[in-house]
């Protein structure tokens, strides 16, 4: 039977119809000759003359192949240009049948450029994740962007933020003209006792008109009233969602209930709705009802959040704040000169240290990405040139550039999309890995990390974005084949054209040059990383662990009462076996602040206005200082006689302290006293002790001048208590607990913790980026070695015949080696060059994170080109040897 | 040969409506459809592949037709084409065109004769 569909086949030459198409009309076309061939047969024709009887029907094929071609666009009722829906979907759906075939003819290939790519985006979904969580998603509050956070500023007292003062809070409220409301809160904790099992529960203090500045309505109840918010006001308590669920799983009588608080009587008028995450982790709130009589001022302490009104900048706002703050001079408030009220978006002011981190993680993350890319592209260009055959057959079946750039495309975006959602999975499990890696008290509690519609469209663009950056190129690249060339060729290893050979070279220094910056970005903060472990802390952390205790004022009225408390908490705890020491202070090490103005007798006396940094002011127990470890440079730490009330008073200092105020000069026996602010100075106090600083605020921190004083001089009615023991501290808590209980049954001992765990809490976030960014650069260092190690590789496949020739001819194994490999260390070393210039240029931008290290760092740089050059050195080296064991007979045999 | 041009306008004016024609009834397969019309008309008109073909598929871009491919046990798989609602709506216009062209057509031959 004669070959029908060959003929016809050749008959359609010119037609360029589309593969699909194509076939199905060359079947066609053959059964309708086939029934006409065998209608002539059997009505008595010889084979030979039905055969010519039946082509006769193809005659005039130019006419078929043009009528075809017209075919392809469509006539009337539909309009002119544009493609009928079906008609484009079933192309695009064979085209993606077509990509699935060649896909799964690869699997290698494609696991490989799945692979990849779900590398990067994974990384990229992950740290996205939690950029939009920081940064991008809206708080929970009606037109949040106009909430802002209102505080004062003193540059003179080197404090950015000081809090918002009594008086401020009136008259900033009443005069300024920028604002739909403002309210102020102080956040503070109680204990919440109930039948004999204390806790401790965060709560705020807070003006009568947060809940309205903040867009939020009561769930239940009813917000404060004005007439509530005033001095010795009624105790009156709102409840937190989660407390209201915990506690009372949600009971609607909950209105009208009586709770004892610090063991004070508060009646319940109101459940707070989920949304009111603010302020942070406030599970009570009570009214504020501070008094507006500035002679009772208590200082700044205040947070304030305002709701700006339509259309009003922050500068503005601010400009307008000032202008009242500085009214309130001129009617001689004087406090008002140091301090000035600063605006700052709600966000950044609790996440603003974040904000460069995370930009720089996300810029990280796409470098690998790109490198990823980079990766595949040169694959697929490699590929591309296998593939020049089968293109150069469909062009010449008919095929347009288009159209196979078109299916090129296709296959890339299902292996896009497949990269894609490998690498979206892979990225949630990194994400959750990262967010059980976060102290959960170092983040506020309002952030959230889940996936969001924003989350969606940020993978959908970058895996887009991935597909075209490695797709295109090779695309357009691969329909460029010269059909004839590619036919005529011996086929199976097409080679590649120079264009594409220096393509590939490109593709190779770029990912080089790539992996450097990121490798030399990622040294520098590992190394800063280290340098901030080794800062002496000032103390020893080891075997300590601490836990804060509140007395409540009502039951703890007298200051004997509290010093006694404290006095015999700390003998009974003494005793306990394991314990080696014990003391108590208010701060403990990276355990809060609390700010006041000191002055030295040999210095000029220093008025409210003057410029004089906020000292650090702790109370302690003579025992504080050895629980916790610190070291006396001179001097002793105060007495037990010496912290009795009525007896000369002692205090110790750190050397921050004695650089301030004496030029580094011994402090013993030296006098100092508060300033007092706007009243009268304190007596003299004399210093007994010089104390090493303690890192305060945090390792990597400035530390600020500090004096210690003994508790009896100022009874506090908090302080956080230190035990050292002789092995695990945990094991001291039990027992410690159980003292607690026997002393008063009221009081929650909370923020239990081990000091080595504040000082790793401390790190969270530099180790969590060192790290992470350390992670980028060895998957960017992996990624540049495999695409390497397969360019070469490809390339030495390439000369397989050549180099057999040569050492057919006598060439050494070691001179071919060192060919190879020479060859590609040239693309290592343009790439390391590269790439040190890009490092030069990028890092400026981690510098204020590199905590004293130089950004120029000339180790860090040597270490990591060498690093660099090695891993590049051993991707070629695979192949090149592979190059010197090249069989001559068998390379020439293998045409 | 002069009779050519001619021939290939009526040809294609009347194609389109042959064909619809043959399919109104029931779906049938290209073969069949040149079969019937050289048949039918006794040989006086008959489609080779290259004109047939092209039309069956712009009958069918243009929704009047539509092509499924149809296999029967024993025999290869051939494509059968059927009137759509639309090609009918067609054809009823084509038809009466027709007639009313070939009612004029005989009306001033007929008279001519006269």
């Amino acid at each position: 039977m004669p070959e029908w569909k060959q003929i016809i086949r050749e008959r359609l030459q010119g037609s360029k119809l589309d593969g699909a198409r194509e076939a199905e009309i060359v079947d066609e076309l053959a059964q309708h000759l086939e029934d006409r061939y065998d209608a002539l047969r059997s009505s008595g024709a010889s084979e030979s003359e039905a055969r010519r009887q039946a082509l006769e029907e193809l005659n005039s094929s130019e006419l078929l192949a043009e009528e075809l071609r017209k075919l392809r666009r469509p006539d009337a009722p539909e309009p002119i240009g544009v493609p009928s829906k079906g008609a484009y979907f079933s192309g695009f759906a064979s085209d993606v049948k077509l990509a699935l075939r060649n896909i799964w003819t690869k699997p290698a290939f494609s696991l490989m450029v799945i692979g990849m790519l779900a590398l990067g985006v994974a990384g990229n979904a992950a740290i996205f994740s939690i950029f939009n969580g920081l940064f991008l998603r809206p708080l929970p509050f009606p037109e949040a962007e106009r909430l802002i956070d209102l505080d004062e500023t003193a540059p003179k007292w080197n404090l950015h933020y000081t809090g918002v003062s009594n008086p401020d809070l009136y008259l900033w409220r009443e005069h300024n003209s920028t604002f739909d409301g403002m309210a102020f809160f102080d956040n503070s904790s109680f204990n919440l006792s109930d039948h004999g099992t204390a806790q401790r529960v965060a709560g705020a203090a807070v003006t009568y008109d947060l809940l309205k500045v903040l867009g939020v309505k009561p769930l239940l109840g009813r917000n404060f009233l004005p007439e509530e918010d005033r001095p010795k006001g009624p105790h009156v308590v709102l409840l937190g969602y989660n407390l209201w669920q915990r506690m009372f799983r949600g009971d609607r009588d909950v209105l009208g209930l009586v709770l004892k608080l610090d063991n004070e009587s508060y009646t319940v008028i109101g459940v707070l709705p989920p949304e009111a995450v603010f302020p942070d982790r406030a599970e009570i709130w009570v009214p504020l009802g501070v008094d507006r009589d500035p002679a009772k001022s208590t200082g700044w302490y205040l947070n304030g959040l305002g709701r700006l009104k339509r259309g009003v900048s922050a500068e503005h706002a601010e400009a307008d704040l000032l202008r009242v703050h500085k009214a309130m001079i001129k009617s001689g408030w004087k406090d008002n000169e140091i301090t000035s009220p600063i605006l700052t978006p709600l966000r950044d002011r609790y996440l603003g240290d974040f904000r460069m981190v995370s930009r720089i993680l996300l810029g990280g993350v796409a470098v690998v990405l790109l490198i990823a890319c980079v990766n595949i592209a040169a694959l697929m260009l490699v590929r591309g040139g296998a593939r020049a055959r089968e293109i150069a057959i469909r062009t010449a079946i008919g095929a347009s550039r288009g159209r196979v750039v078109r299916q090129l495309l296709t296959e890339n975006l299902v292996l896009a999309v497949a990269g894609g959602a490998v690498g979206v999975l892979l990225g949630k499990l990194c994400l959750v890995g990262m967010i059980s890696l976060m102290p959960a008290d170092n983040l506020p509690r309002w952030i959230d990390f889940a996936m969001d519609a924003r989350f969606a469209a940020f993978c959908v663009a970058i895996t887009g974005t991935a597909a075209l950056l490695f797709g295109l190129a090779p695309a357009v690249q691969s329909s460029k084949v010269d059909a004839r060339g590619a036919l005529q060729d011996s086929g199976v290893r097409a080679s590649l054209s120079r264009a594409r050979r220096g393509t590939l070279r490109a593709l190779v220094v770029s990912e080089i040059a790539l992996a450097l910056v990121l490798s030399v970005g990622a040294g520098l903060l590992v190394e800063a990383f280290q340098k901030v472990l080794h800062v002496d802390p000032g103390f020893r952390p080891e075997n300590v662990i601490t836990f804060g205790i509140n007395l409540p004022d009502v039951k703890y009225k007298e200051d004997v009462q509290r010093v006694a408390f404290f006095e015999k908490l700390l003998d009974r705890l003494r005793a306990v076996p394991g314990v080696k020491s014990v003391g108590a202070a208010t701060a403990t090490p990276l355990g809060g602040h609390w700010g006041n103005f000191w002055e030295a007798e040999d210095n000029p006396p220093l008025s409210m206005n003057d410029k004089n940094p906020v000292t650090l002011q702790v109370v302690a127990t003579p025992g504080y200082f050895e629980a916790i470890g610190m070291t006396f440079l001179a001097g002793r730490p105060f007495t037990e006689e010496e912290a009795q009330p009525k007896h000369i008073r002692t205090a110790v200092v750190n050397e921050t302290f004695a650089k301030h105020y004496w030029n580094g000069a011994s402090p013993i026996g030296k006098r100092i006293r508060h300033t007092g602010g706007t009243r009268k100075p304190t007596d003299w106090i004399e210093v007994v002790g010089l104390t090493r600083d303690e890192k305060h605020y945090g390792l990597e921190q400035e530390m600020k001048p500090g004096v210690f004083l003994p508790l009896p001089q100022i009874p506090v009615n908090w302080m956080n208590i230190v035990l050292r023991g002789s092995l695990d501290p945990q094991m001291l808590i039990p027992p410690a607990r159980e003292i607690l209980r026997d002393l008063d049954a009221d009081i929650p001992m909370y923020e239990v913790r081990t000091m080595t765990e504040r000082l790793d809490d401390s790190l969270w976030a530099r180790r969590a980026y060192s790290w992470l960014f350390a992670a980028f650069a060895v998957t960017a260092l992996l990624l540049a070695a495999a695409g390497i190690y397969g360019v070469v590789s490809y390339a030495v496949g390439q000369r397989t015949q050549e180099i057999g020739i040569r050492m057919a001819l006598g060439a050494q194994p070691g001179q071919v080696l060192r060919e190879v490999l020479g060859s590609g260390m040239v693309l290592v070393s343009i790439g390391l060059a590269v790439g040190l210039v890009g490092a030069f240029w990028a890092v400026r931008l981690l510098q204020s994170l590199l905590f004293g290290v130089s950004s120029r760092d000339p180790v860090i740089y040597a270490a990591v080109v060498l690093g660099v050059a090695a891993v590049g050195l051993l991707a070629n080296f695979v192949p090149a040897r592979r190059a010197a064991s090249i069989d001559p007979m068998r390379a020439l045999h293998f045409e | 040969m002069a009779t050519q041009p001619l021939d290939r306008e009526l040809k294609k004016g009347s194609a389109e409506l042959l064909i619809l024609s043959l399919v109104e009834s029931r779906a049938r397969h290209g073969y069949e459809i040149s079969k019937l019309i050289e048949d039918r008309s006794q040989g006086t008109l008959s489609f080779r592949v290259a004109s047939l073909y092209p039309l069956l598929y712009r009958l069918e871009a243009r929704g009047w037709i539509q092509g499924r491919w149809v296999e029967k046990a024993g025999q290869r798989r051939r494509r059968f084409y059927k009137l759509t609602r639309e090609g009918r709506t067609v054809l009823a216009a084509q038809r009466r065109g027709w007639q009313q062209f070939a009612e004029a057509i005989r009306r001033i031959t007929g008279i001519e004769y006269a």
